[in-house]
């Protein structure tokens, strides 16, 4: 077990507002190794960003709270450290790119001096010249040419800001790099070469990675494993092969039927009656029953616990109870 | 192209271009095509390709530089601020953003009656007979009718984009823009909306200009497909043939840069070298020829011609001219 | 997300109400200026039930015997140089400040509004021109503006609204010409123009109501400023005179007693202060609660 970077023990958090109190997460579970990726899928509001949020410690509070679960990272319960171990886990160990870049980058200061930043700060012995040697390696290794270290944010496009970003999260060489939504402001032919860029790092340097998205397409790319989220809870969750090849949870049907496909000619989309429950007044059952054409009484009643399968592959639905037993 | 008895749409040789401070920006430069009744056409590019300003321009929205645009008839850019408003009762636009395009202070009864107060299909007075219509269209649309007195900001980004459709909808049009209709929208949600809008058009026998970035939903809802690349049409074909025999090196790399959901079949991306053209003052030559794999010399010193290689196959490109595929 | 179930539809305008309900420095300014409007209100209608006699009875007739005594209890806030009742005075007062304020304001509003919305609507020319006139009125402070507007027509309860009304224009047009600009560029001005609308239409349903928030802030806080110039002017004597009971006026008269009898001058001033001070906290308040970032 000793290779398993990241271990989310049924995490919860909830907002609470003047609107009432939002159920943001509810009792996640996941698993990551080492150099191994994992894409986590769903929609507006699911909580793929509060999952994120909160595994970096980073959840807004108030109106945020955690309140309940564990994160292991390489065996340390995060949930157990002093902000300042926290700190230097944060950008040492575990980095993050943001899905906006162009709120991420500090528009007054060079590019190059932003990854340098990040540089001298977890190694602060480095002199000026060593340290902007490393920086422009960085620049370099996204596919920036080093002269442009002196220039600023505003003289880049969308993708090459987004590479200077991930740059910057890389710069130190993480072992966990939690991407959300990395790509999807980008052009497909720039996300194309961005995603590439990241496998390329990625492999290089054995970095295990969390990347957040609505896109299956890019999931099926580049991910080893599989987690599918729906109102703040997990509800299929396995490798790539066993998600996408042996679909089980209705919603993750209903998400494949939902994505035009190229390969086939289909005249008309199998989509989702209805929309996501208000966070505020979740269902006291199966959060996906109001939507789902198998639903029974028992889902509208009961909660259904993640039930797994022989072969691992764990499912959010009492469809599968008789077999995972 | 000969015009036949069912074309709605004629345009030809539609330029616009914007001031910028050095020089002219080239969003939309010299794009010709027809469009029958009852069809789709779909208008994919990157992000500043113009296609969604040419969408306006074929409104009036942007006035054009030059060219023509001919509708049912009637030479759309000649017409006088009456002709143009009366126009505007069968050309009608749905927009991207769902949440910029309504107007925060107005319920969603308001901003369905409003283009027929407007358009005075309807007297002010006659509050019983909007109401009717209102709710009609509101049906049509699947809007529930308690929703009537809602505002905006209290509705989901999908009932927005059904209250942006019955907007459109409610002057009873022949023909509408759909300017990135989807592309703010969660999967599932999209997913509805394109049901939607594929059953009104079948319903309705609505024509389509349809303006996406996303291949995949392009080819699942177009007839035919037009391919702009920094302003200029580079290809169109019917979706099937675009999809099967792609002939711009652009459209090639385009269509290999889309991430496929199926593990199975890997990416097999076309790389794109070099730098994006400038849409300022871009000279003679193929915009693309800077990030083409087969650039000649001629590719950048005369300007492309429109080819027919095949029937209804649309090419710029100088190796289709050439005969060399 | 969807809130309908409970039926109860708020506008932008109810959300930003009950926001601003739970402010409660707001909320006090709103109550202490709803107050002042009643006393303004009530003083003016018993002048017009009595015909003024109880104006000249108790409000500027004189009592030279009682001269600068202090507060009693036939008279809380004591009395003036010339024996007359403070208390009175300074309810009497309360309209010159409210209402000549408020008619000042409403009339840079009106011509500063028309300009900005003229300015940011159009563009080009118009606001090149228009903003540039209003930069040089505003290069001017307003308070040397208005005392020289004032200088030149001459001493006049209806000169010093013009003058001040002059003197807000600039800072109305240029908030109005920044919201009109910030709403003009949003998609659905684009929506109305494509189902047909001109350009009065597009003004008046599209821009004006979602550029109300930042105007109604500006005009709260404008007002705060417009009394204290009344005041200021009438301080300097260039603005309404003695006898009739203005705030400014009667802090200006009292500054020779300052030694003798403190509340003469504390007590005019603590109403202008007051005064400024609610109109502050509810003109902060107001933006809190317009402010669409705060939403949600």
């Amino acid at each position: 077990m000793s290779d398993i970077l990241l271990d989310i023990r049924d995490l919860s958090i909830i907002y609470a507002t003047d609107d009432g109190v939002t159920e943001a997460l509810n009792g996640a579970c996941l698993q990551l190794r080492k150099g191994e990726s994992l894409g986590l899928v769903g929609e507006t509001g699911a909580g793929k960003t509060t999952l994120a949020r909160g595994i970096m410690r980073l959840i807004p509070n108030p109106p945020g709270k955690i309140v309940s679960g564990q994160v292991f990272y390489d065996g340390r319960d995060i949930m157990e450290l002093s902000e300042k171990e926290m700190c230097a886990l944060r950008g040492r160990q575990i980095s993050m790119i943001f899905q906006d870049p162009m709120t991420s980058l500090n528009p007054v200061m060079t590019v190059g001096e932003q990854i340098r930043e990040v540089i001298i700060t977890h190694h602060p012995n480095l002199s000026k010249a060593e340290s902007r040697k490393q920086a422009e390696e960085m620049l370099e290794m996204v596919g920036i040419v080093a002269s442009r270290y002196d220039d600023y944010p505003h003289q880049f496009s969308g993708g090459m800001k987004q590479r200077v970003v991930i740059a910057i999260a890389l710069a130190c060489n993480p072992q966990l790099l939690i991407a959300d939504e990395p790509t999807t402001a980008l052009d497909v032919t720039i996300q194309a070469q961005v995603l590439e860029m990241i496998h390329g790092l990625k492999v290089k340097n054995n970095t295990a990675m969390l990347l957040i998205t609505h896109d299956l397409g890019v999931v099926a790319q580049n991910c080893d494993t599989v987690a599918i989220i729906y109102a703040g809870e997990i509800v299929e969750y396995g490798t790539l092969q066993q998600v996408y090849k042996n679909i089980l949870h209705p919603y993750t049907e209903g998400l494949f039927g939902s994505v035009p496909r190229l390969e086939t000619n289909s005249k008309r989309l199998a989509a989702i009656d209805g929309m996501m429950p208000d966070p505020t007044a979740l269902p006291k059952g199966c959060k996906f029953a109001e939507r789902c054409k198998y639903a029974t009484d028992r889902c509208r009643a009961e909660l259904p616990d993640m039930y797994e399968l022989e072969d691992g592959h764990k499912v959010r639905c009492f469809r599968y109870e008789k077999e995972a037993q | 192209m000969a015009g036949t008895t069912n074309e709605i749409l004629r345009v030809e040789h539609l330029k616009k271009y914007f001031p910028v401070p050095n020089g002219m920006l080239h969003a939309v430069d010299d794009i010709s095509f027809t469009l029958e009744r009852g069809k789709t056409l779909g208008v994919v590019g990157e992000s500043g390709c113009g296609k969604s300003t040419m969408g306006r321009a074929i409104l009036r929205l942007h006035e054009p530089t030059s060219g023509s645009v001919v509708f049912d008839g009637q030479d759309v850019v000649a017409m006088n601020k009456a002709q143009l408003k009366a126009l505007r009762r069968d050309m009608q636009i749905v927009f991207q953003d769902p949440f910029a395009s309504l107007n925060p202070r107005m319920t969603v009864g308001e901003a369905i009656a409003a283009p027929l107060l407007v358009q005075k299909l309807y007297e002010r007075k006659d509050k019983d007979g909007i109401q009717k219509r209102v709710r009609e269209i509101m049906d049509m649309v699947g809007l529930a009718p308690r929703l009537i007195n809602t505002y905006p900001h209290e509705l989901d980004g999908g009932r927005r984009q059904r209250i942006g459709i019955a907007r459109a909808l409610a002057l009873k049009p022949k023909f509408i823009v759909c300017d990135e209709p989807v592309s703010a929208l969660d999967v599932s949600i999209q997913a509805q909306i394109l049901n939607l809008m594929q059953d009104l058009q079948d319903n309705l026998g609505l024509t389509y200009l349809f303006v996406t970035h996303d291949l995949s939903v392009v080819k699942y809802i177009s007839d035919d497909i037009l391919v702009m690349y920094l302003g200029q049409m580079v290809e169109k074909a019917p979706a099937d043939k675009l999809f099967s025999k792609p002939m711009h090196p652009y459209t090639q790399a385009l269509l290999s840069a889309i991430p496929i959901p199926d593990p199975d079949k890997p990416m097999n991306r076309i790389t794109m070298k070099g730098e994006i053209t400038s849409p300022v003052n871009p000279g003679t030559g193929c915009r693309f020829a800077k990030r083409c794999p087969y650039a000649t010399e001629a590719c950048t010193s005369q300007d492309m011609v429109l080819t027919e290689p095949e029937a209804d196959h649309f090419v710029t490109c100088l190796r289709v001219q050439r005969g060399e595929i | 997300m969807e809130k309908t179930k409970t039926n109860t539809q708020r506008s932008l305008w109810q959300d930003a109400w009950r926001r601003f309900r739970k402010n409660r420095t707001a909320m006090a300014g709103l109550i202490f200026l709803c107050l002042l409007v009643l006393i303004a209100v009530a003083t003016v209608v018993i002048d017009v039930v009595t015909q003024k006699e109880f104006y000249n009875t108790y409000v500027t007739s004189q009592n030279l015997v009682e001269r600068l005594k202090g507060p009693s209890l036939e008279h809380p806030f004591g009395q003036d140089e010339y024996g007359r009742d403070i208390l009175m005075r300074m309810l009497w007062g309360v309209r010159y400040s409210l209402f000549m304020g408020g008619i000042a304001i409403i009339f840079s509003l009106i011509v500063g509004g028309a300009l900005g919305a003229l300015a940011g609507y159009y563009g080009k020319v118009i606001d090149t021109v228009l903003m540039r006139f209003m930069d040089i009125l505003l290069a001017i402070p307003s308070m040397l503006l208005a005392t020289a507007i004032v200088a030149a027509l001459g001493t006049s309860l209806v000169n010093v609204l013009i003058a001040i009304g002059i003197a807000y224009i600039p800072t109305f047009a240029r908030t109005v010409r920044a919201s009109v600009l910030t709403v003009k560029d949003q998609e659905f001005i684009e929506a109305a123009r494509s189902i047909g609308c001109n350009d009065r239409e597009i003004i008046f349903k599209y821009i004006v109501p979602n550029a109300m928030a930042p105007i109604i802030v500006q005009a709260t806080l404008g007002l705060a400023g417009a009394i204290l110039s009344i005041a200021g002017l009438s301080f300097l004597g260039l603005g309404i005179q003695p006898p009739t009971p203005e705030w400014g006026a009667m802090l200006s008269n009292a500054r020779n007693y300052f030694r003798d009898a403190w509340h003469v001058t504390v007590i005019p001033g603590l109403g202008i202060m007051l005064t400024i001070l609610s109109l502050n906290l509810m003109g902060d308040g107001l933006r809190d609660a317009l402010d669409p970032r705060m939403k949600n």
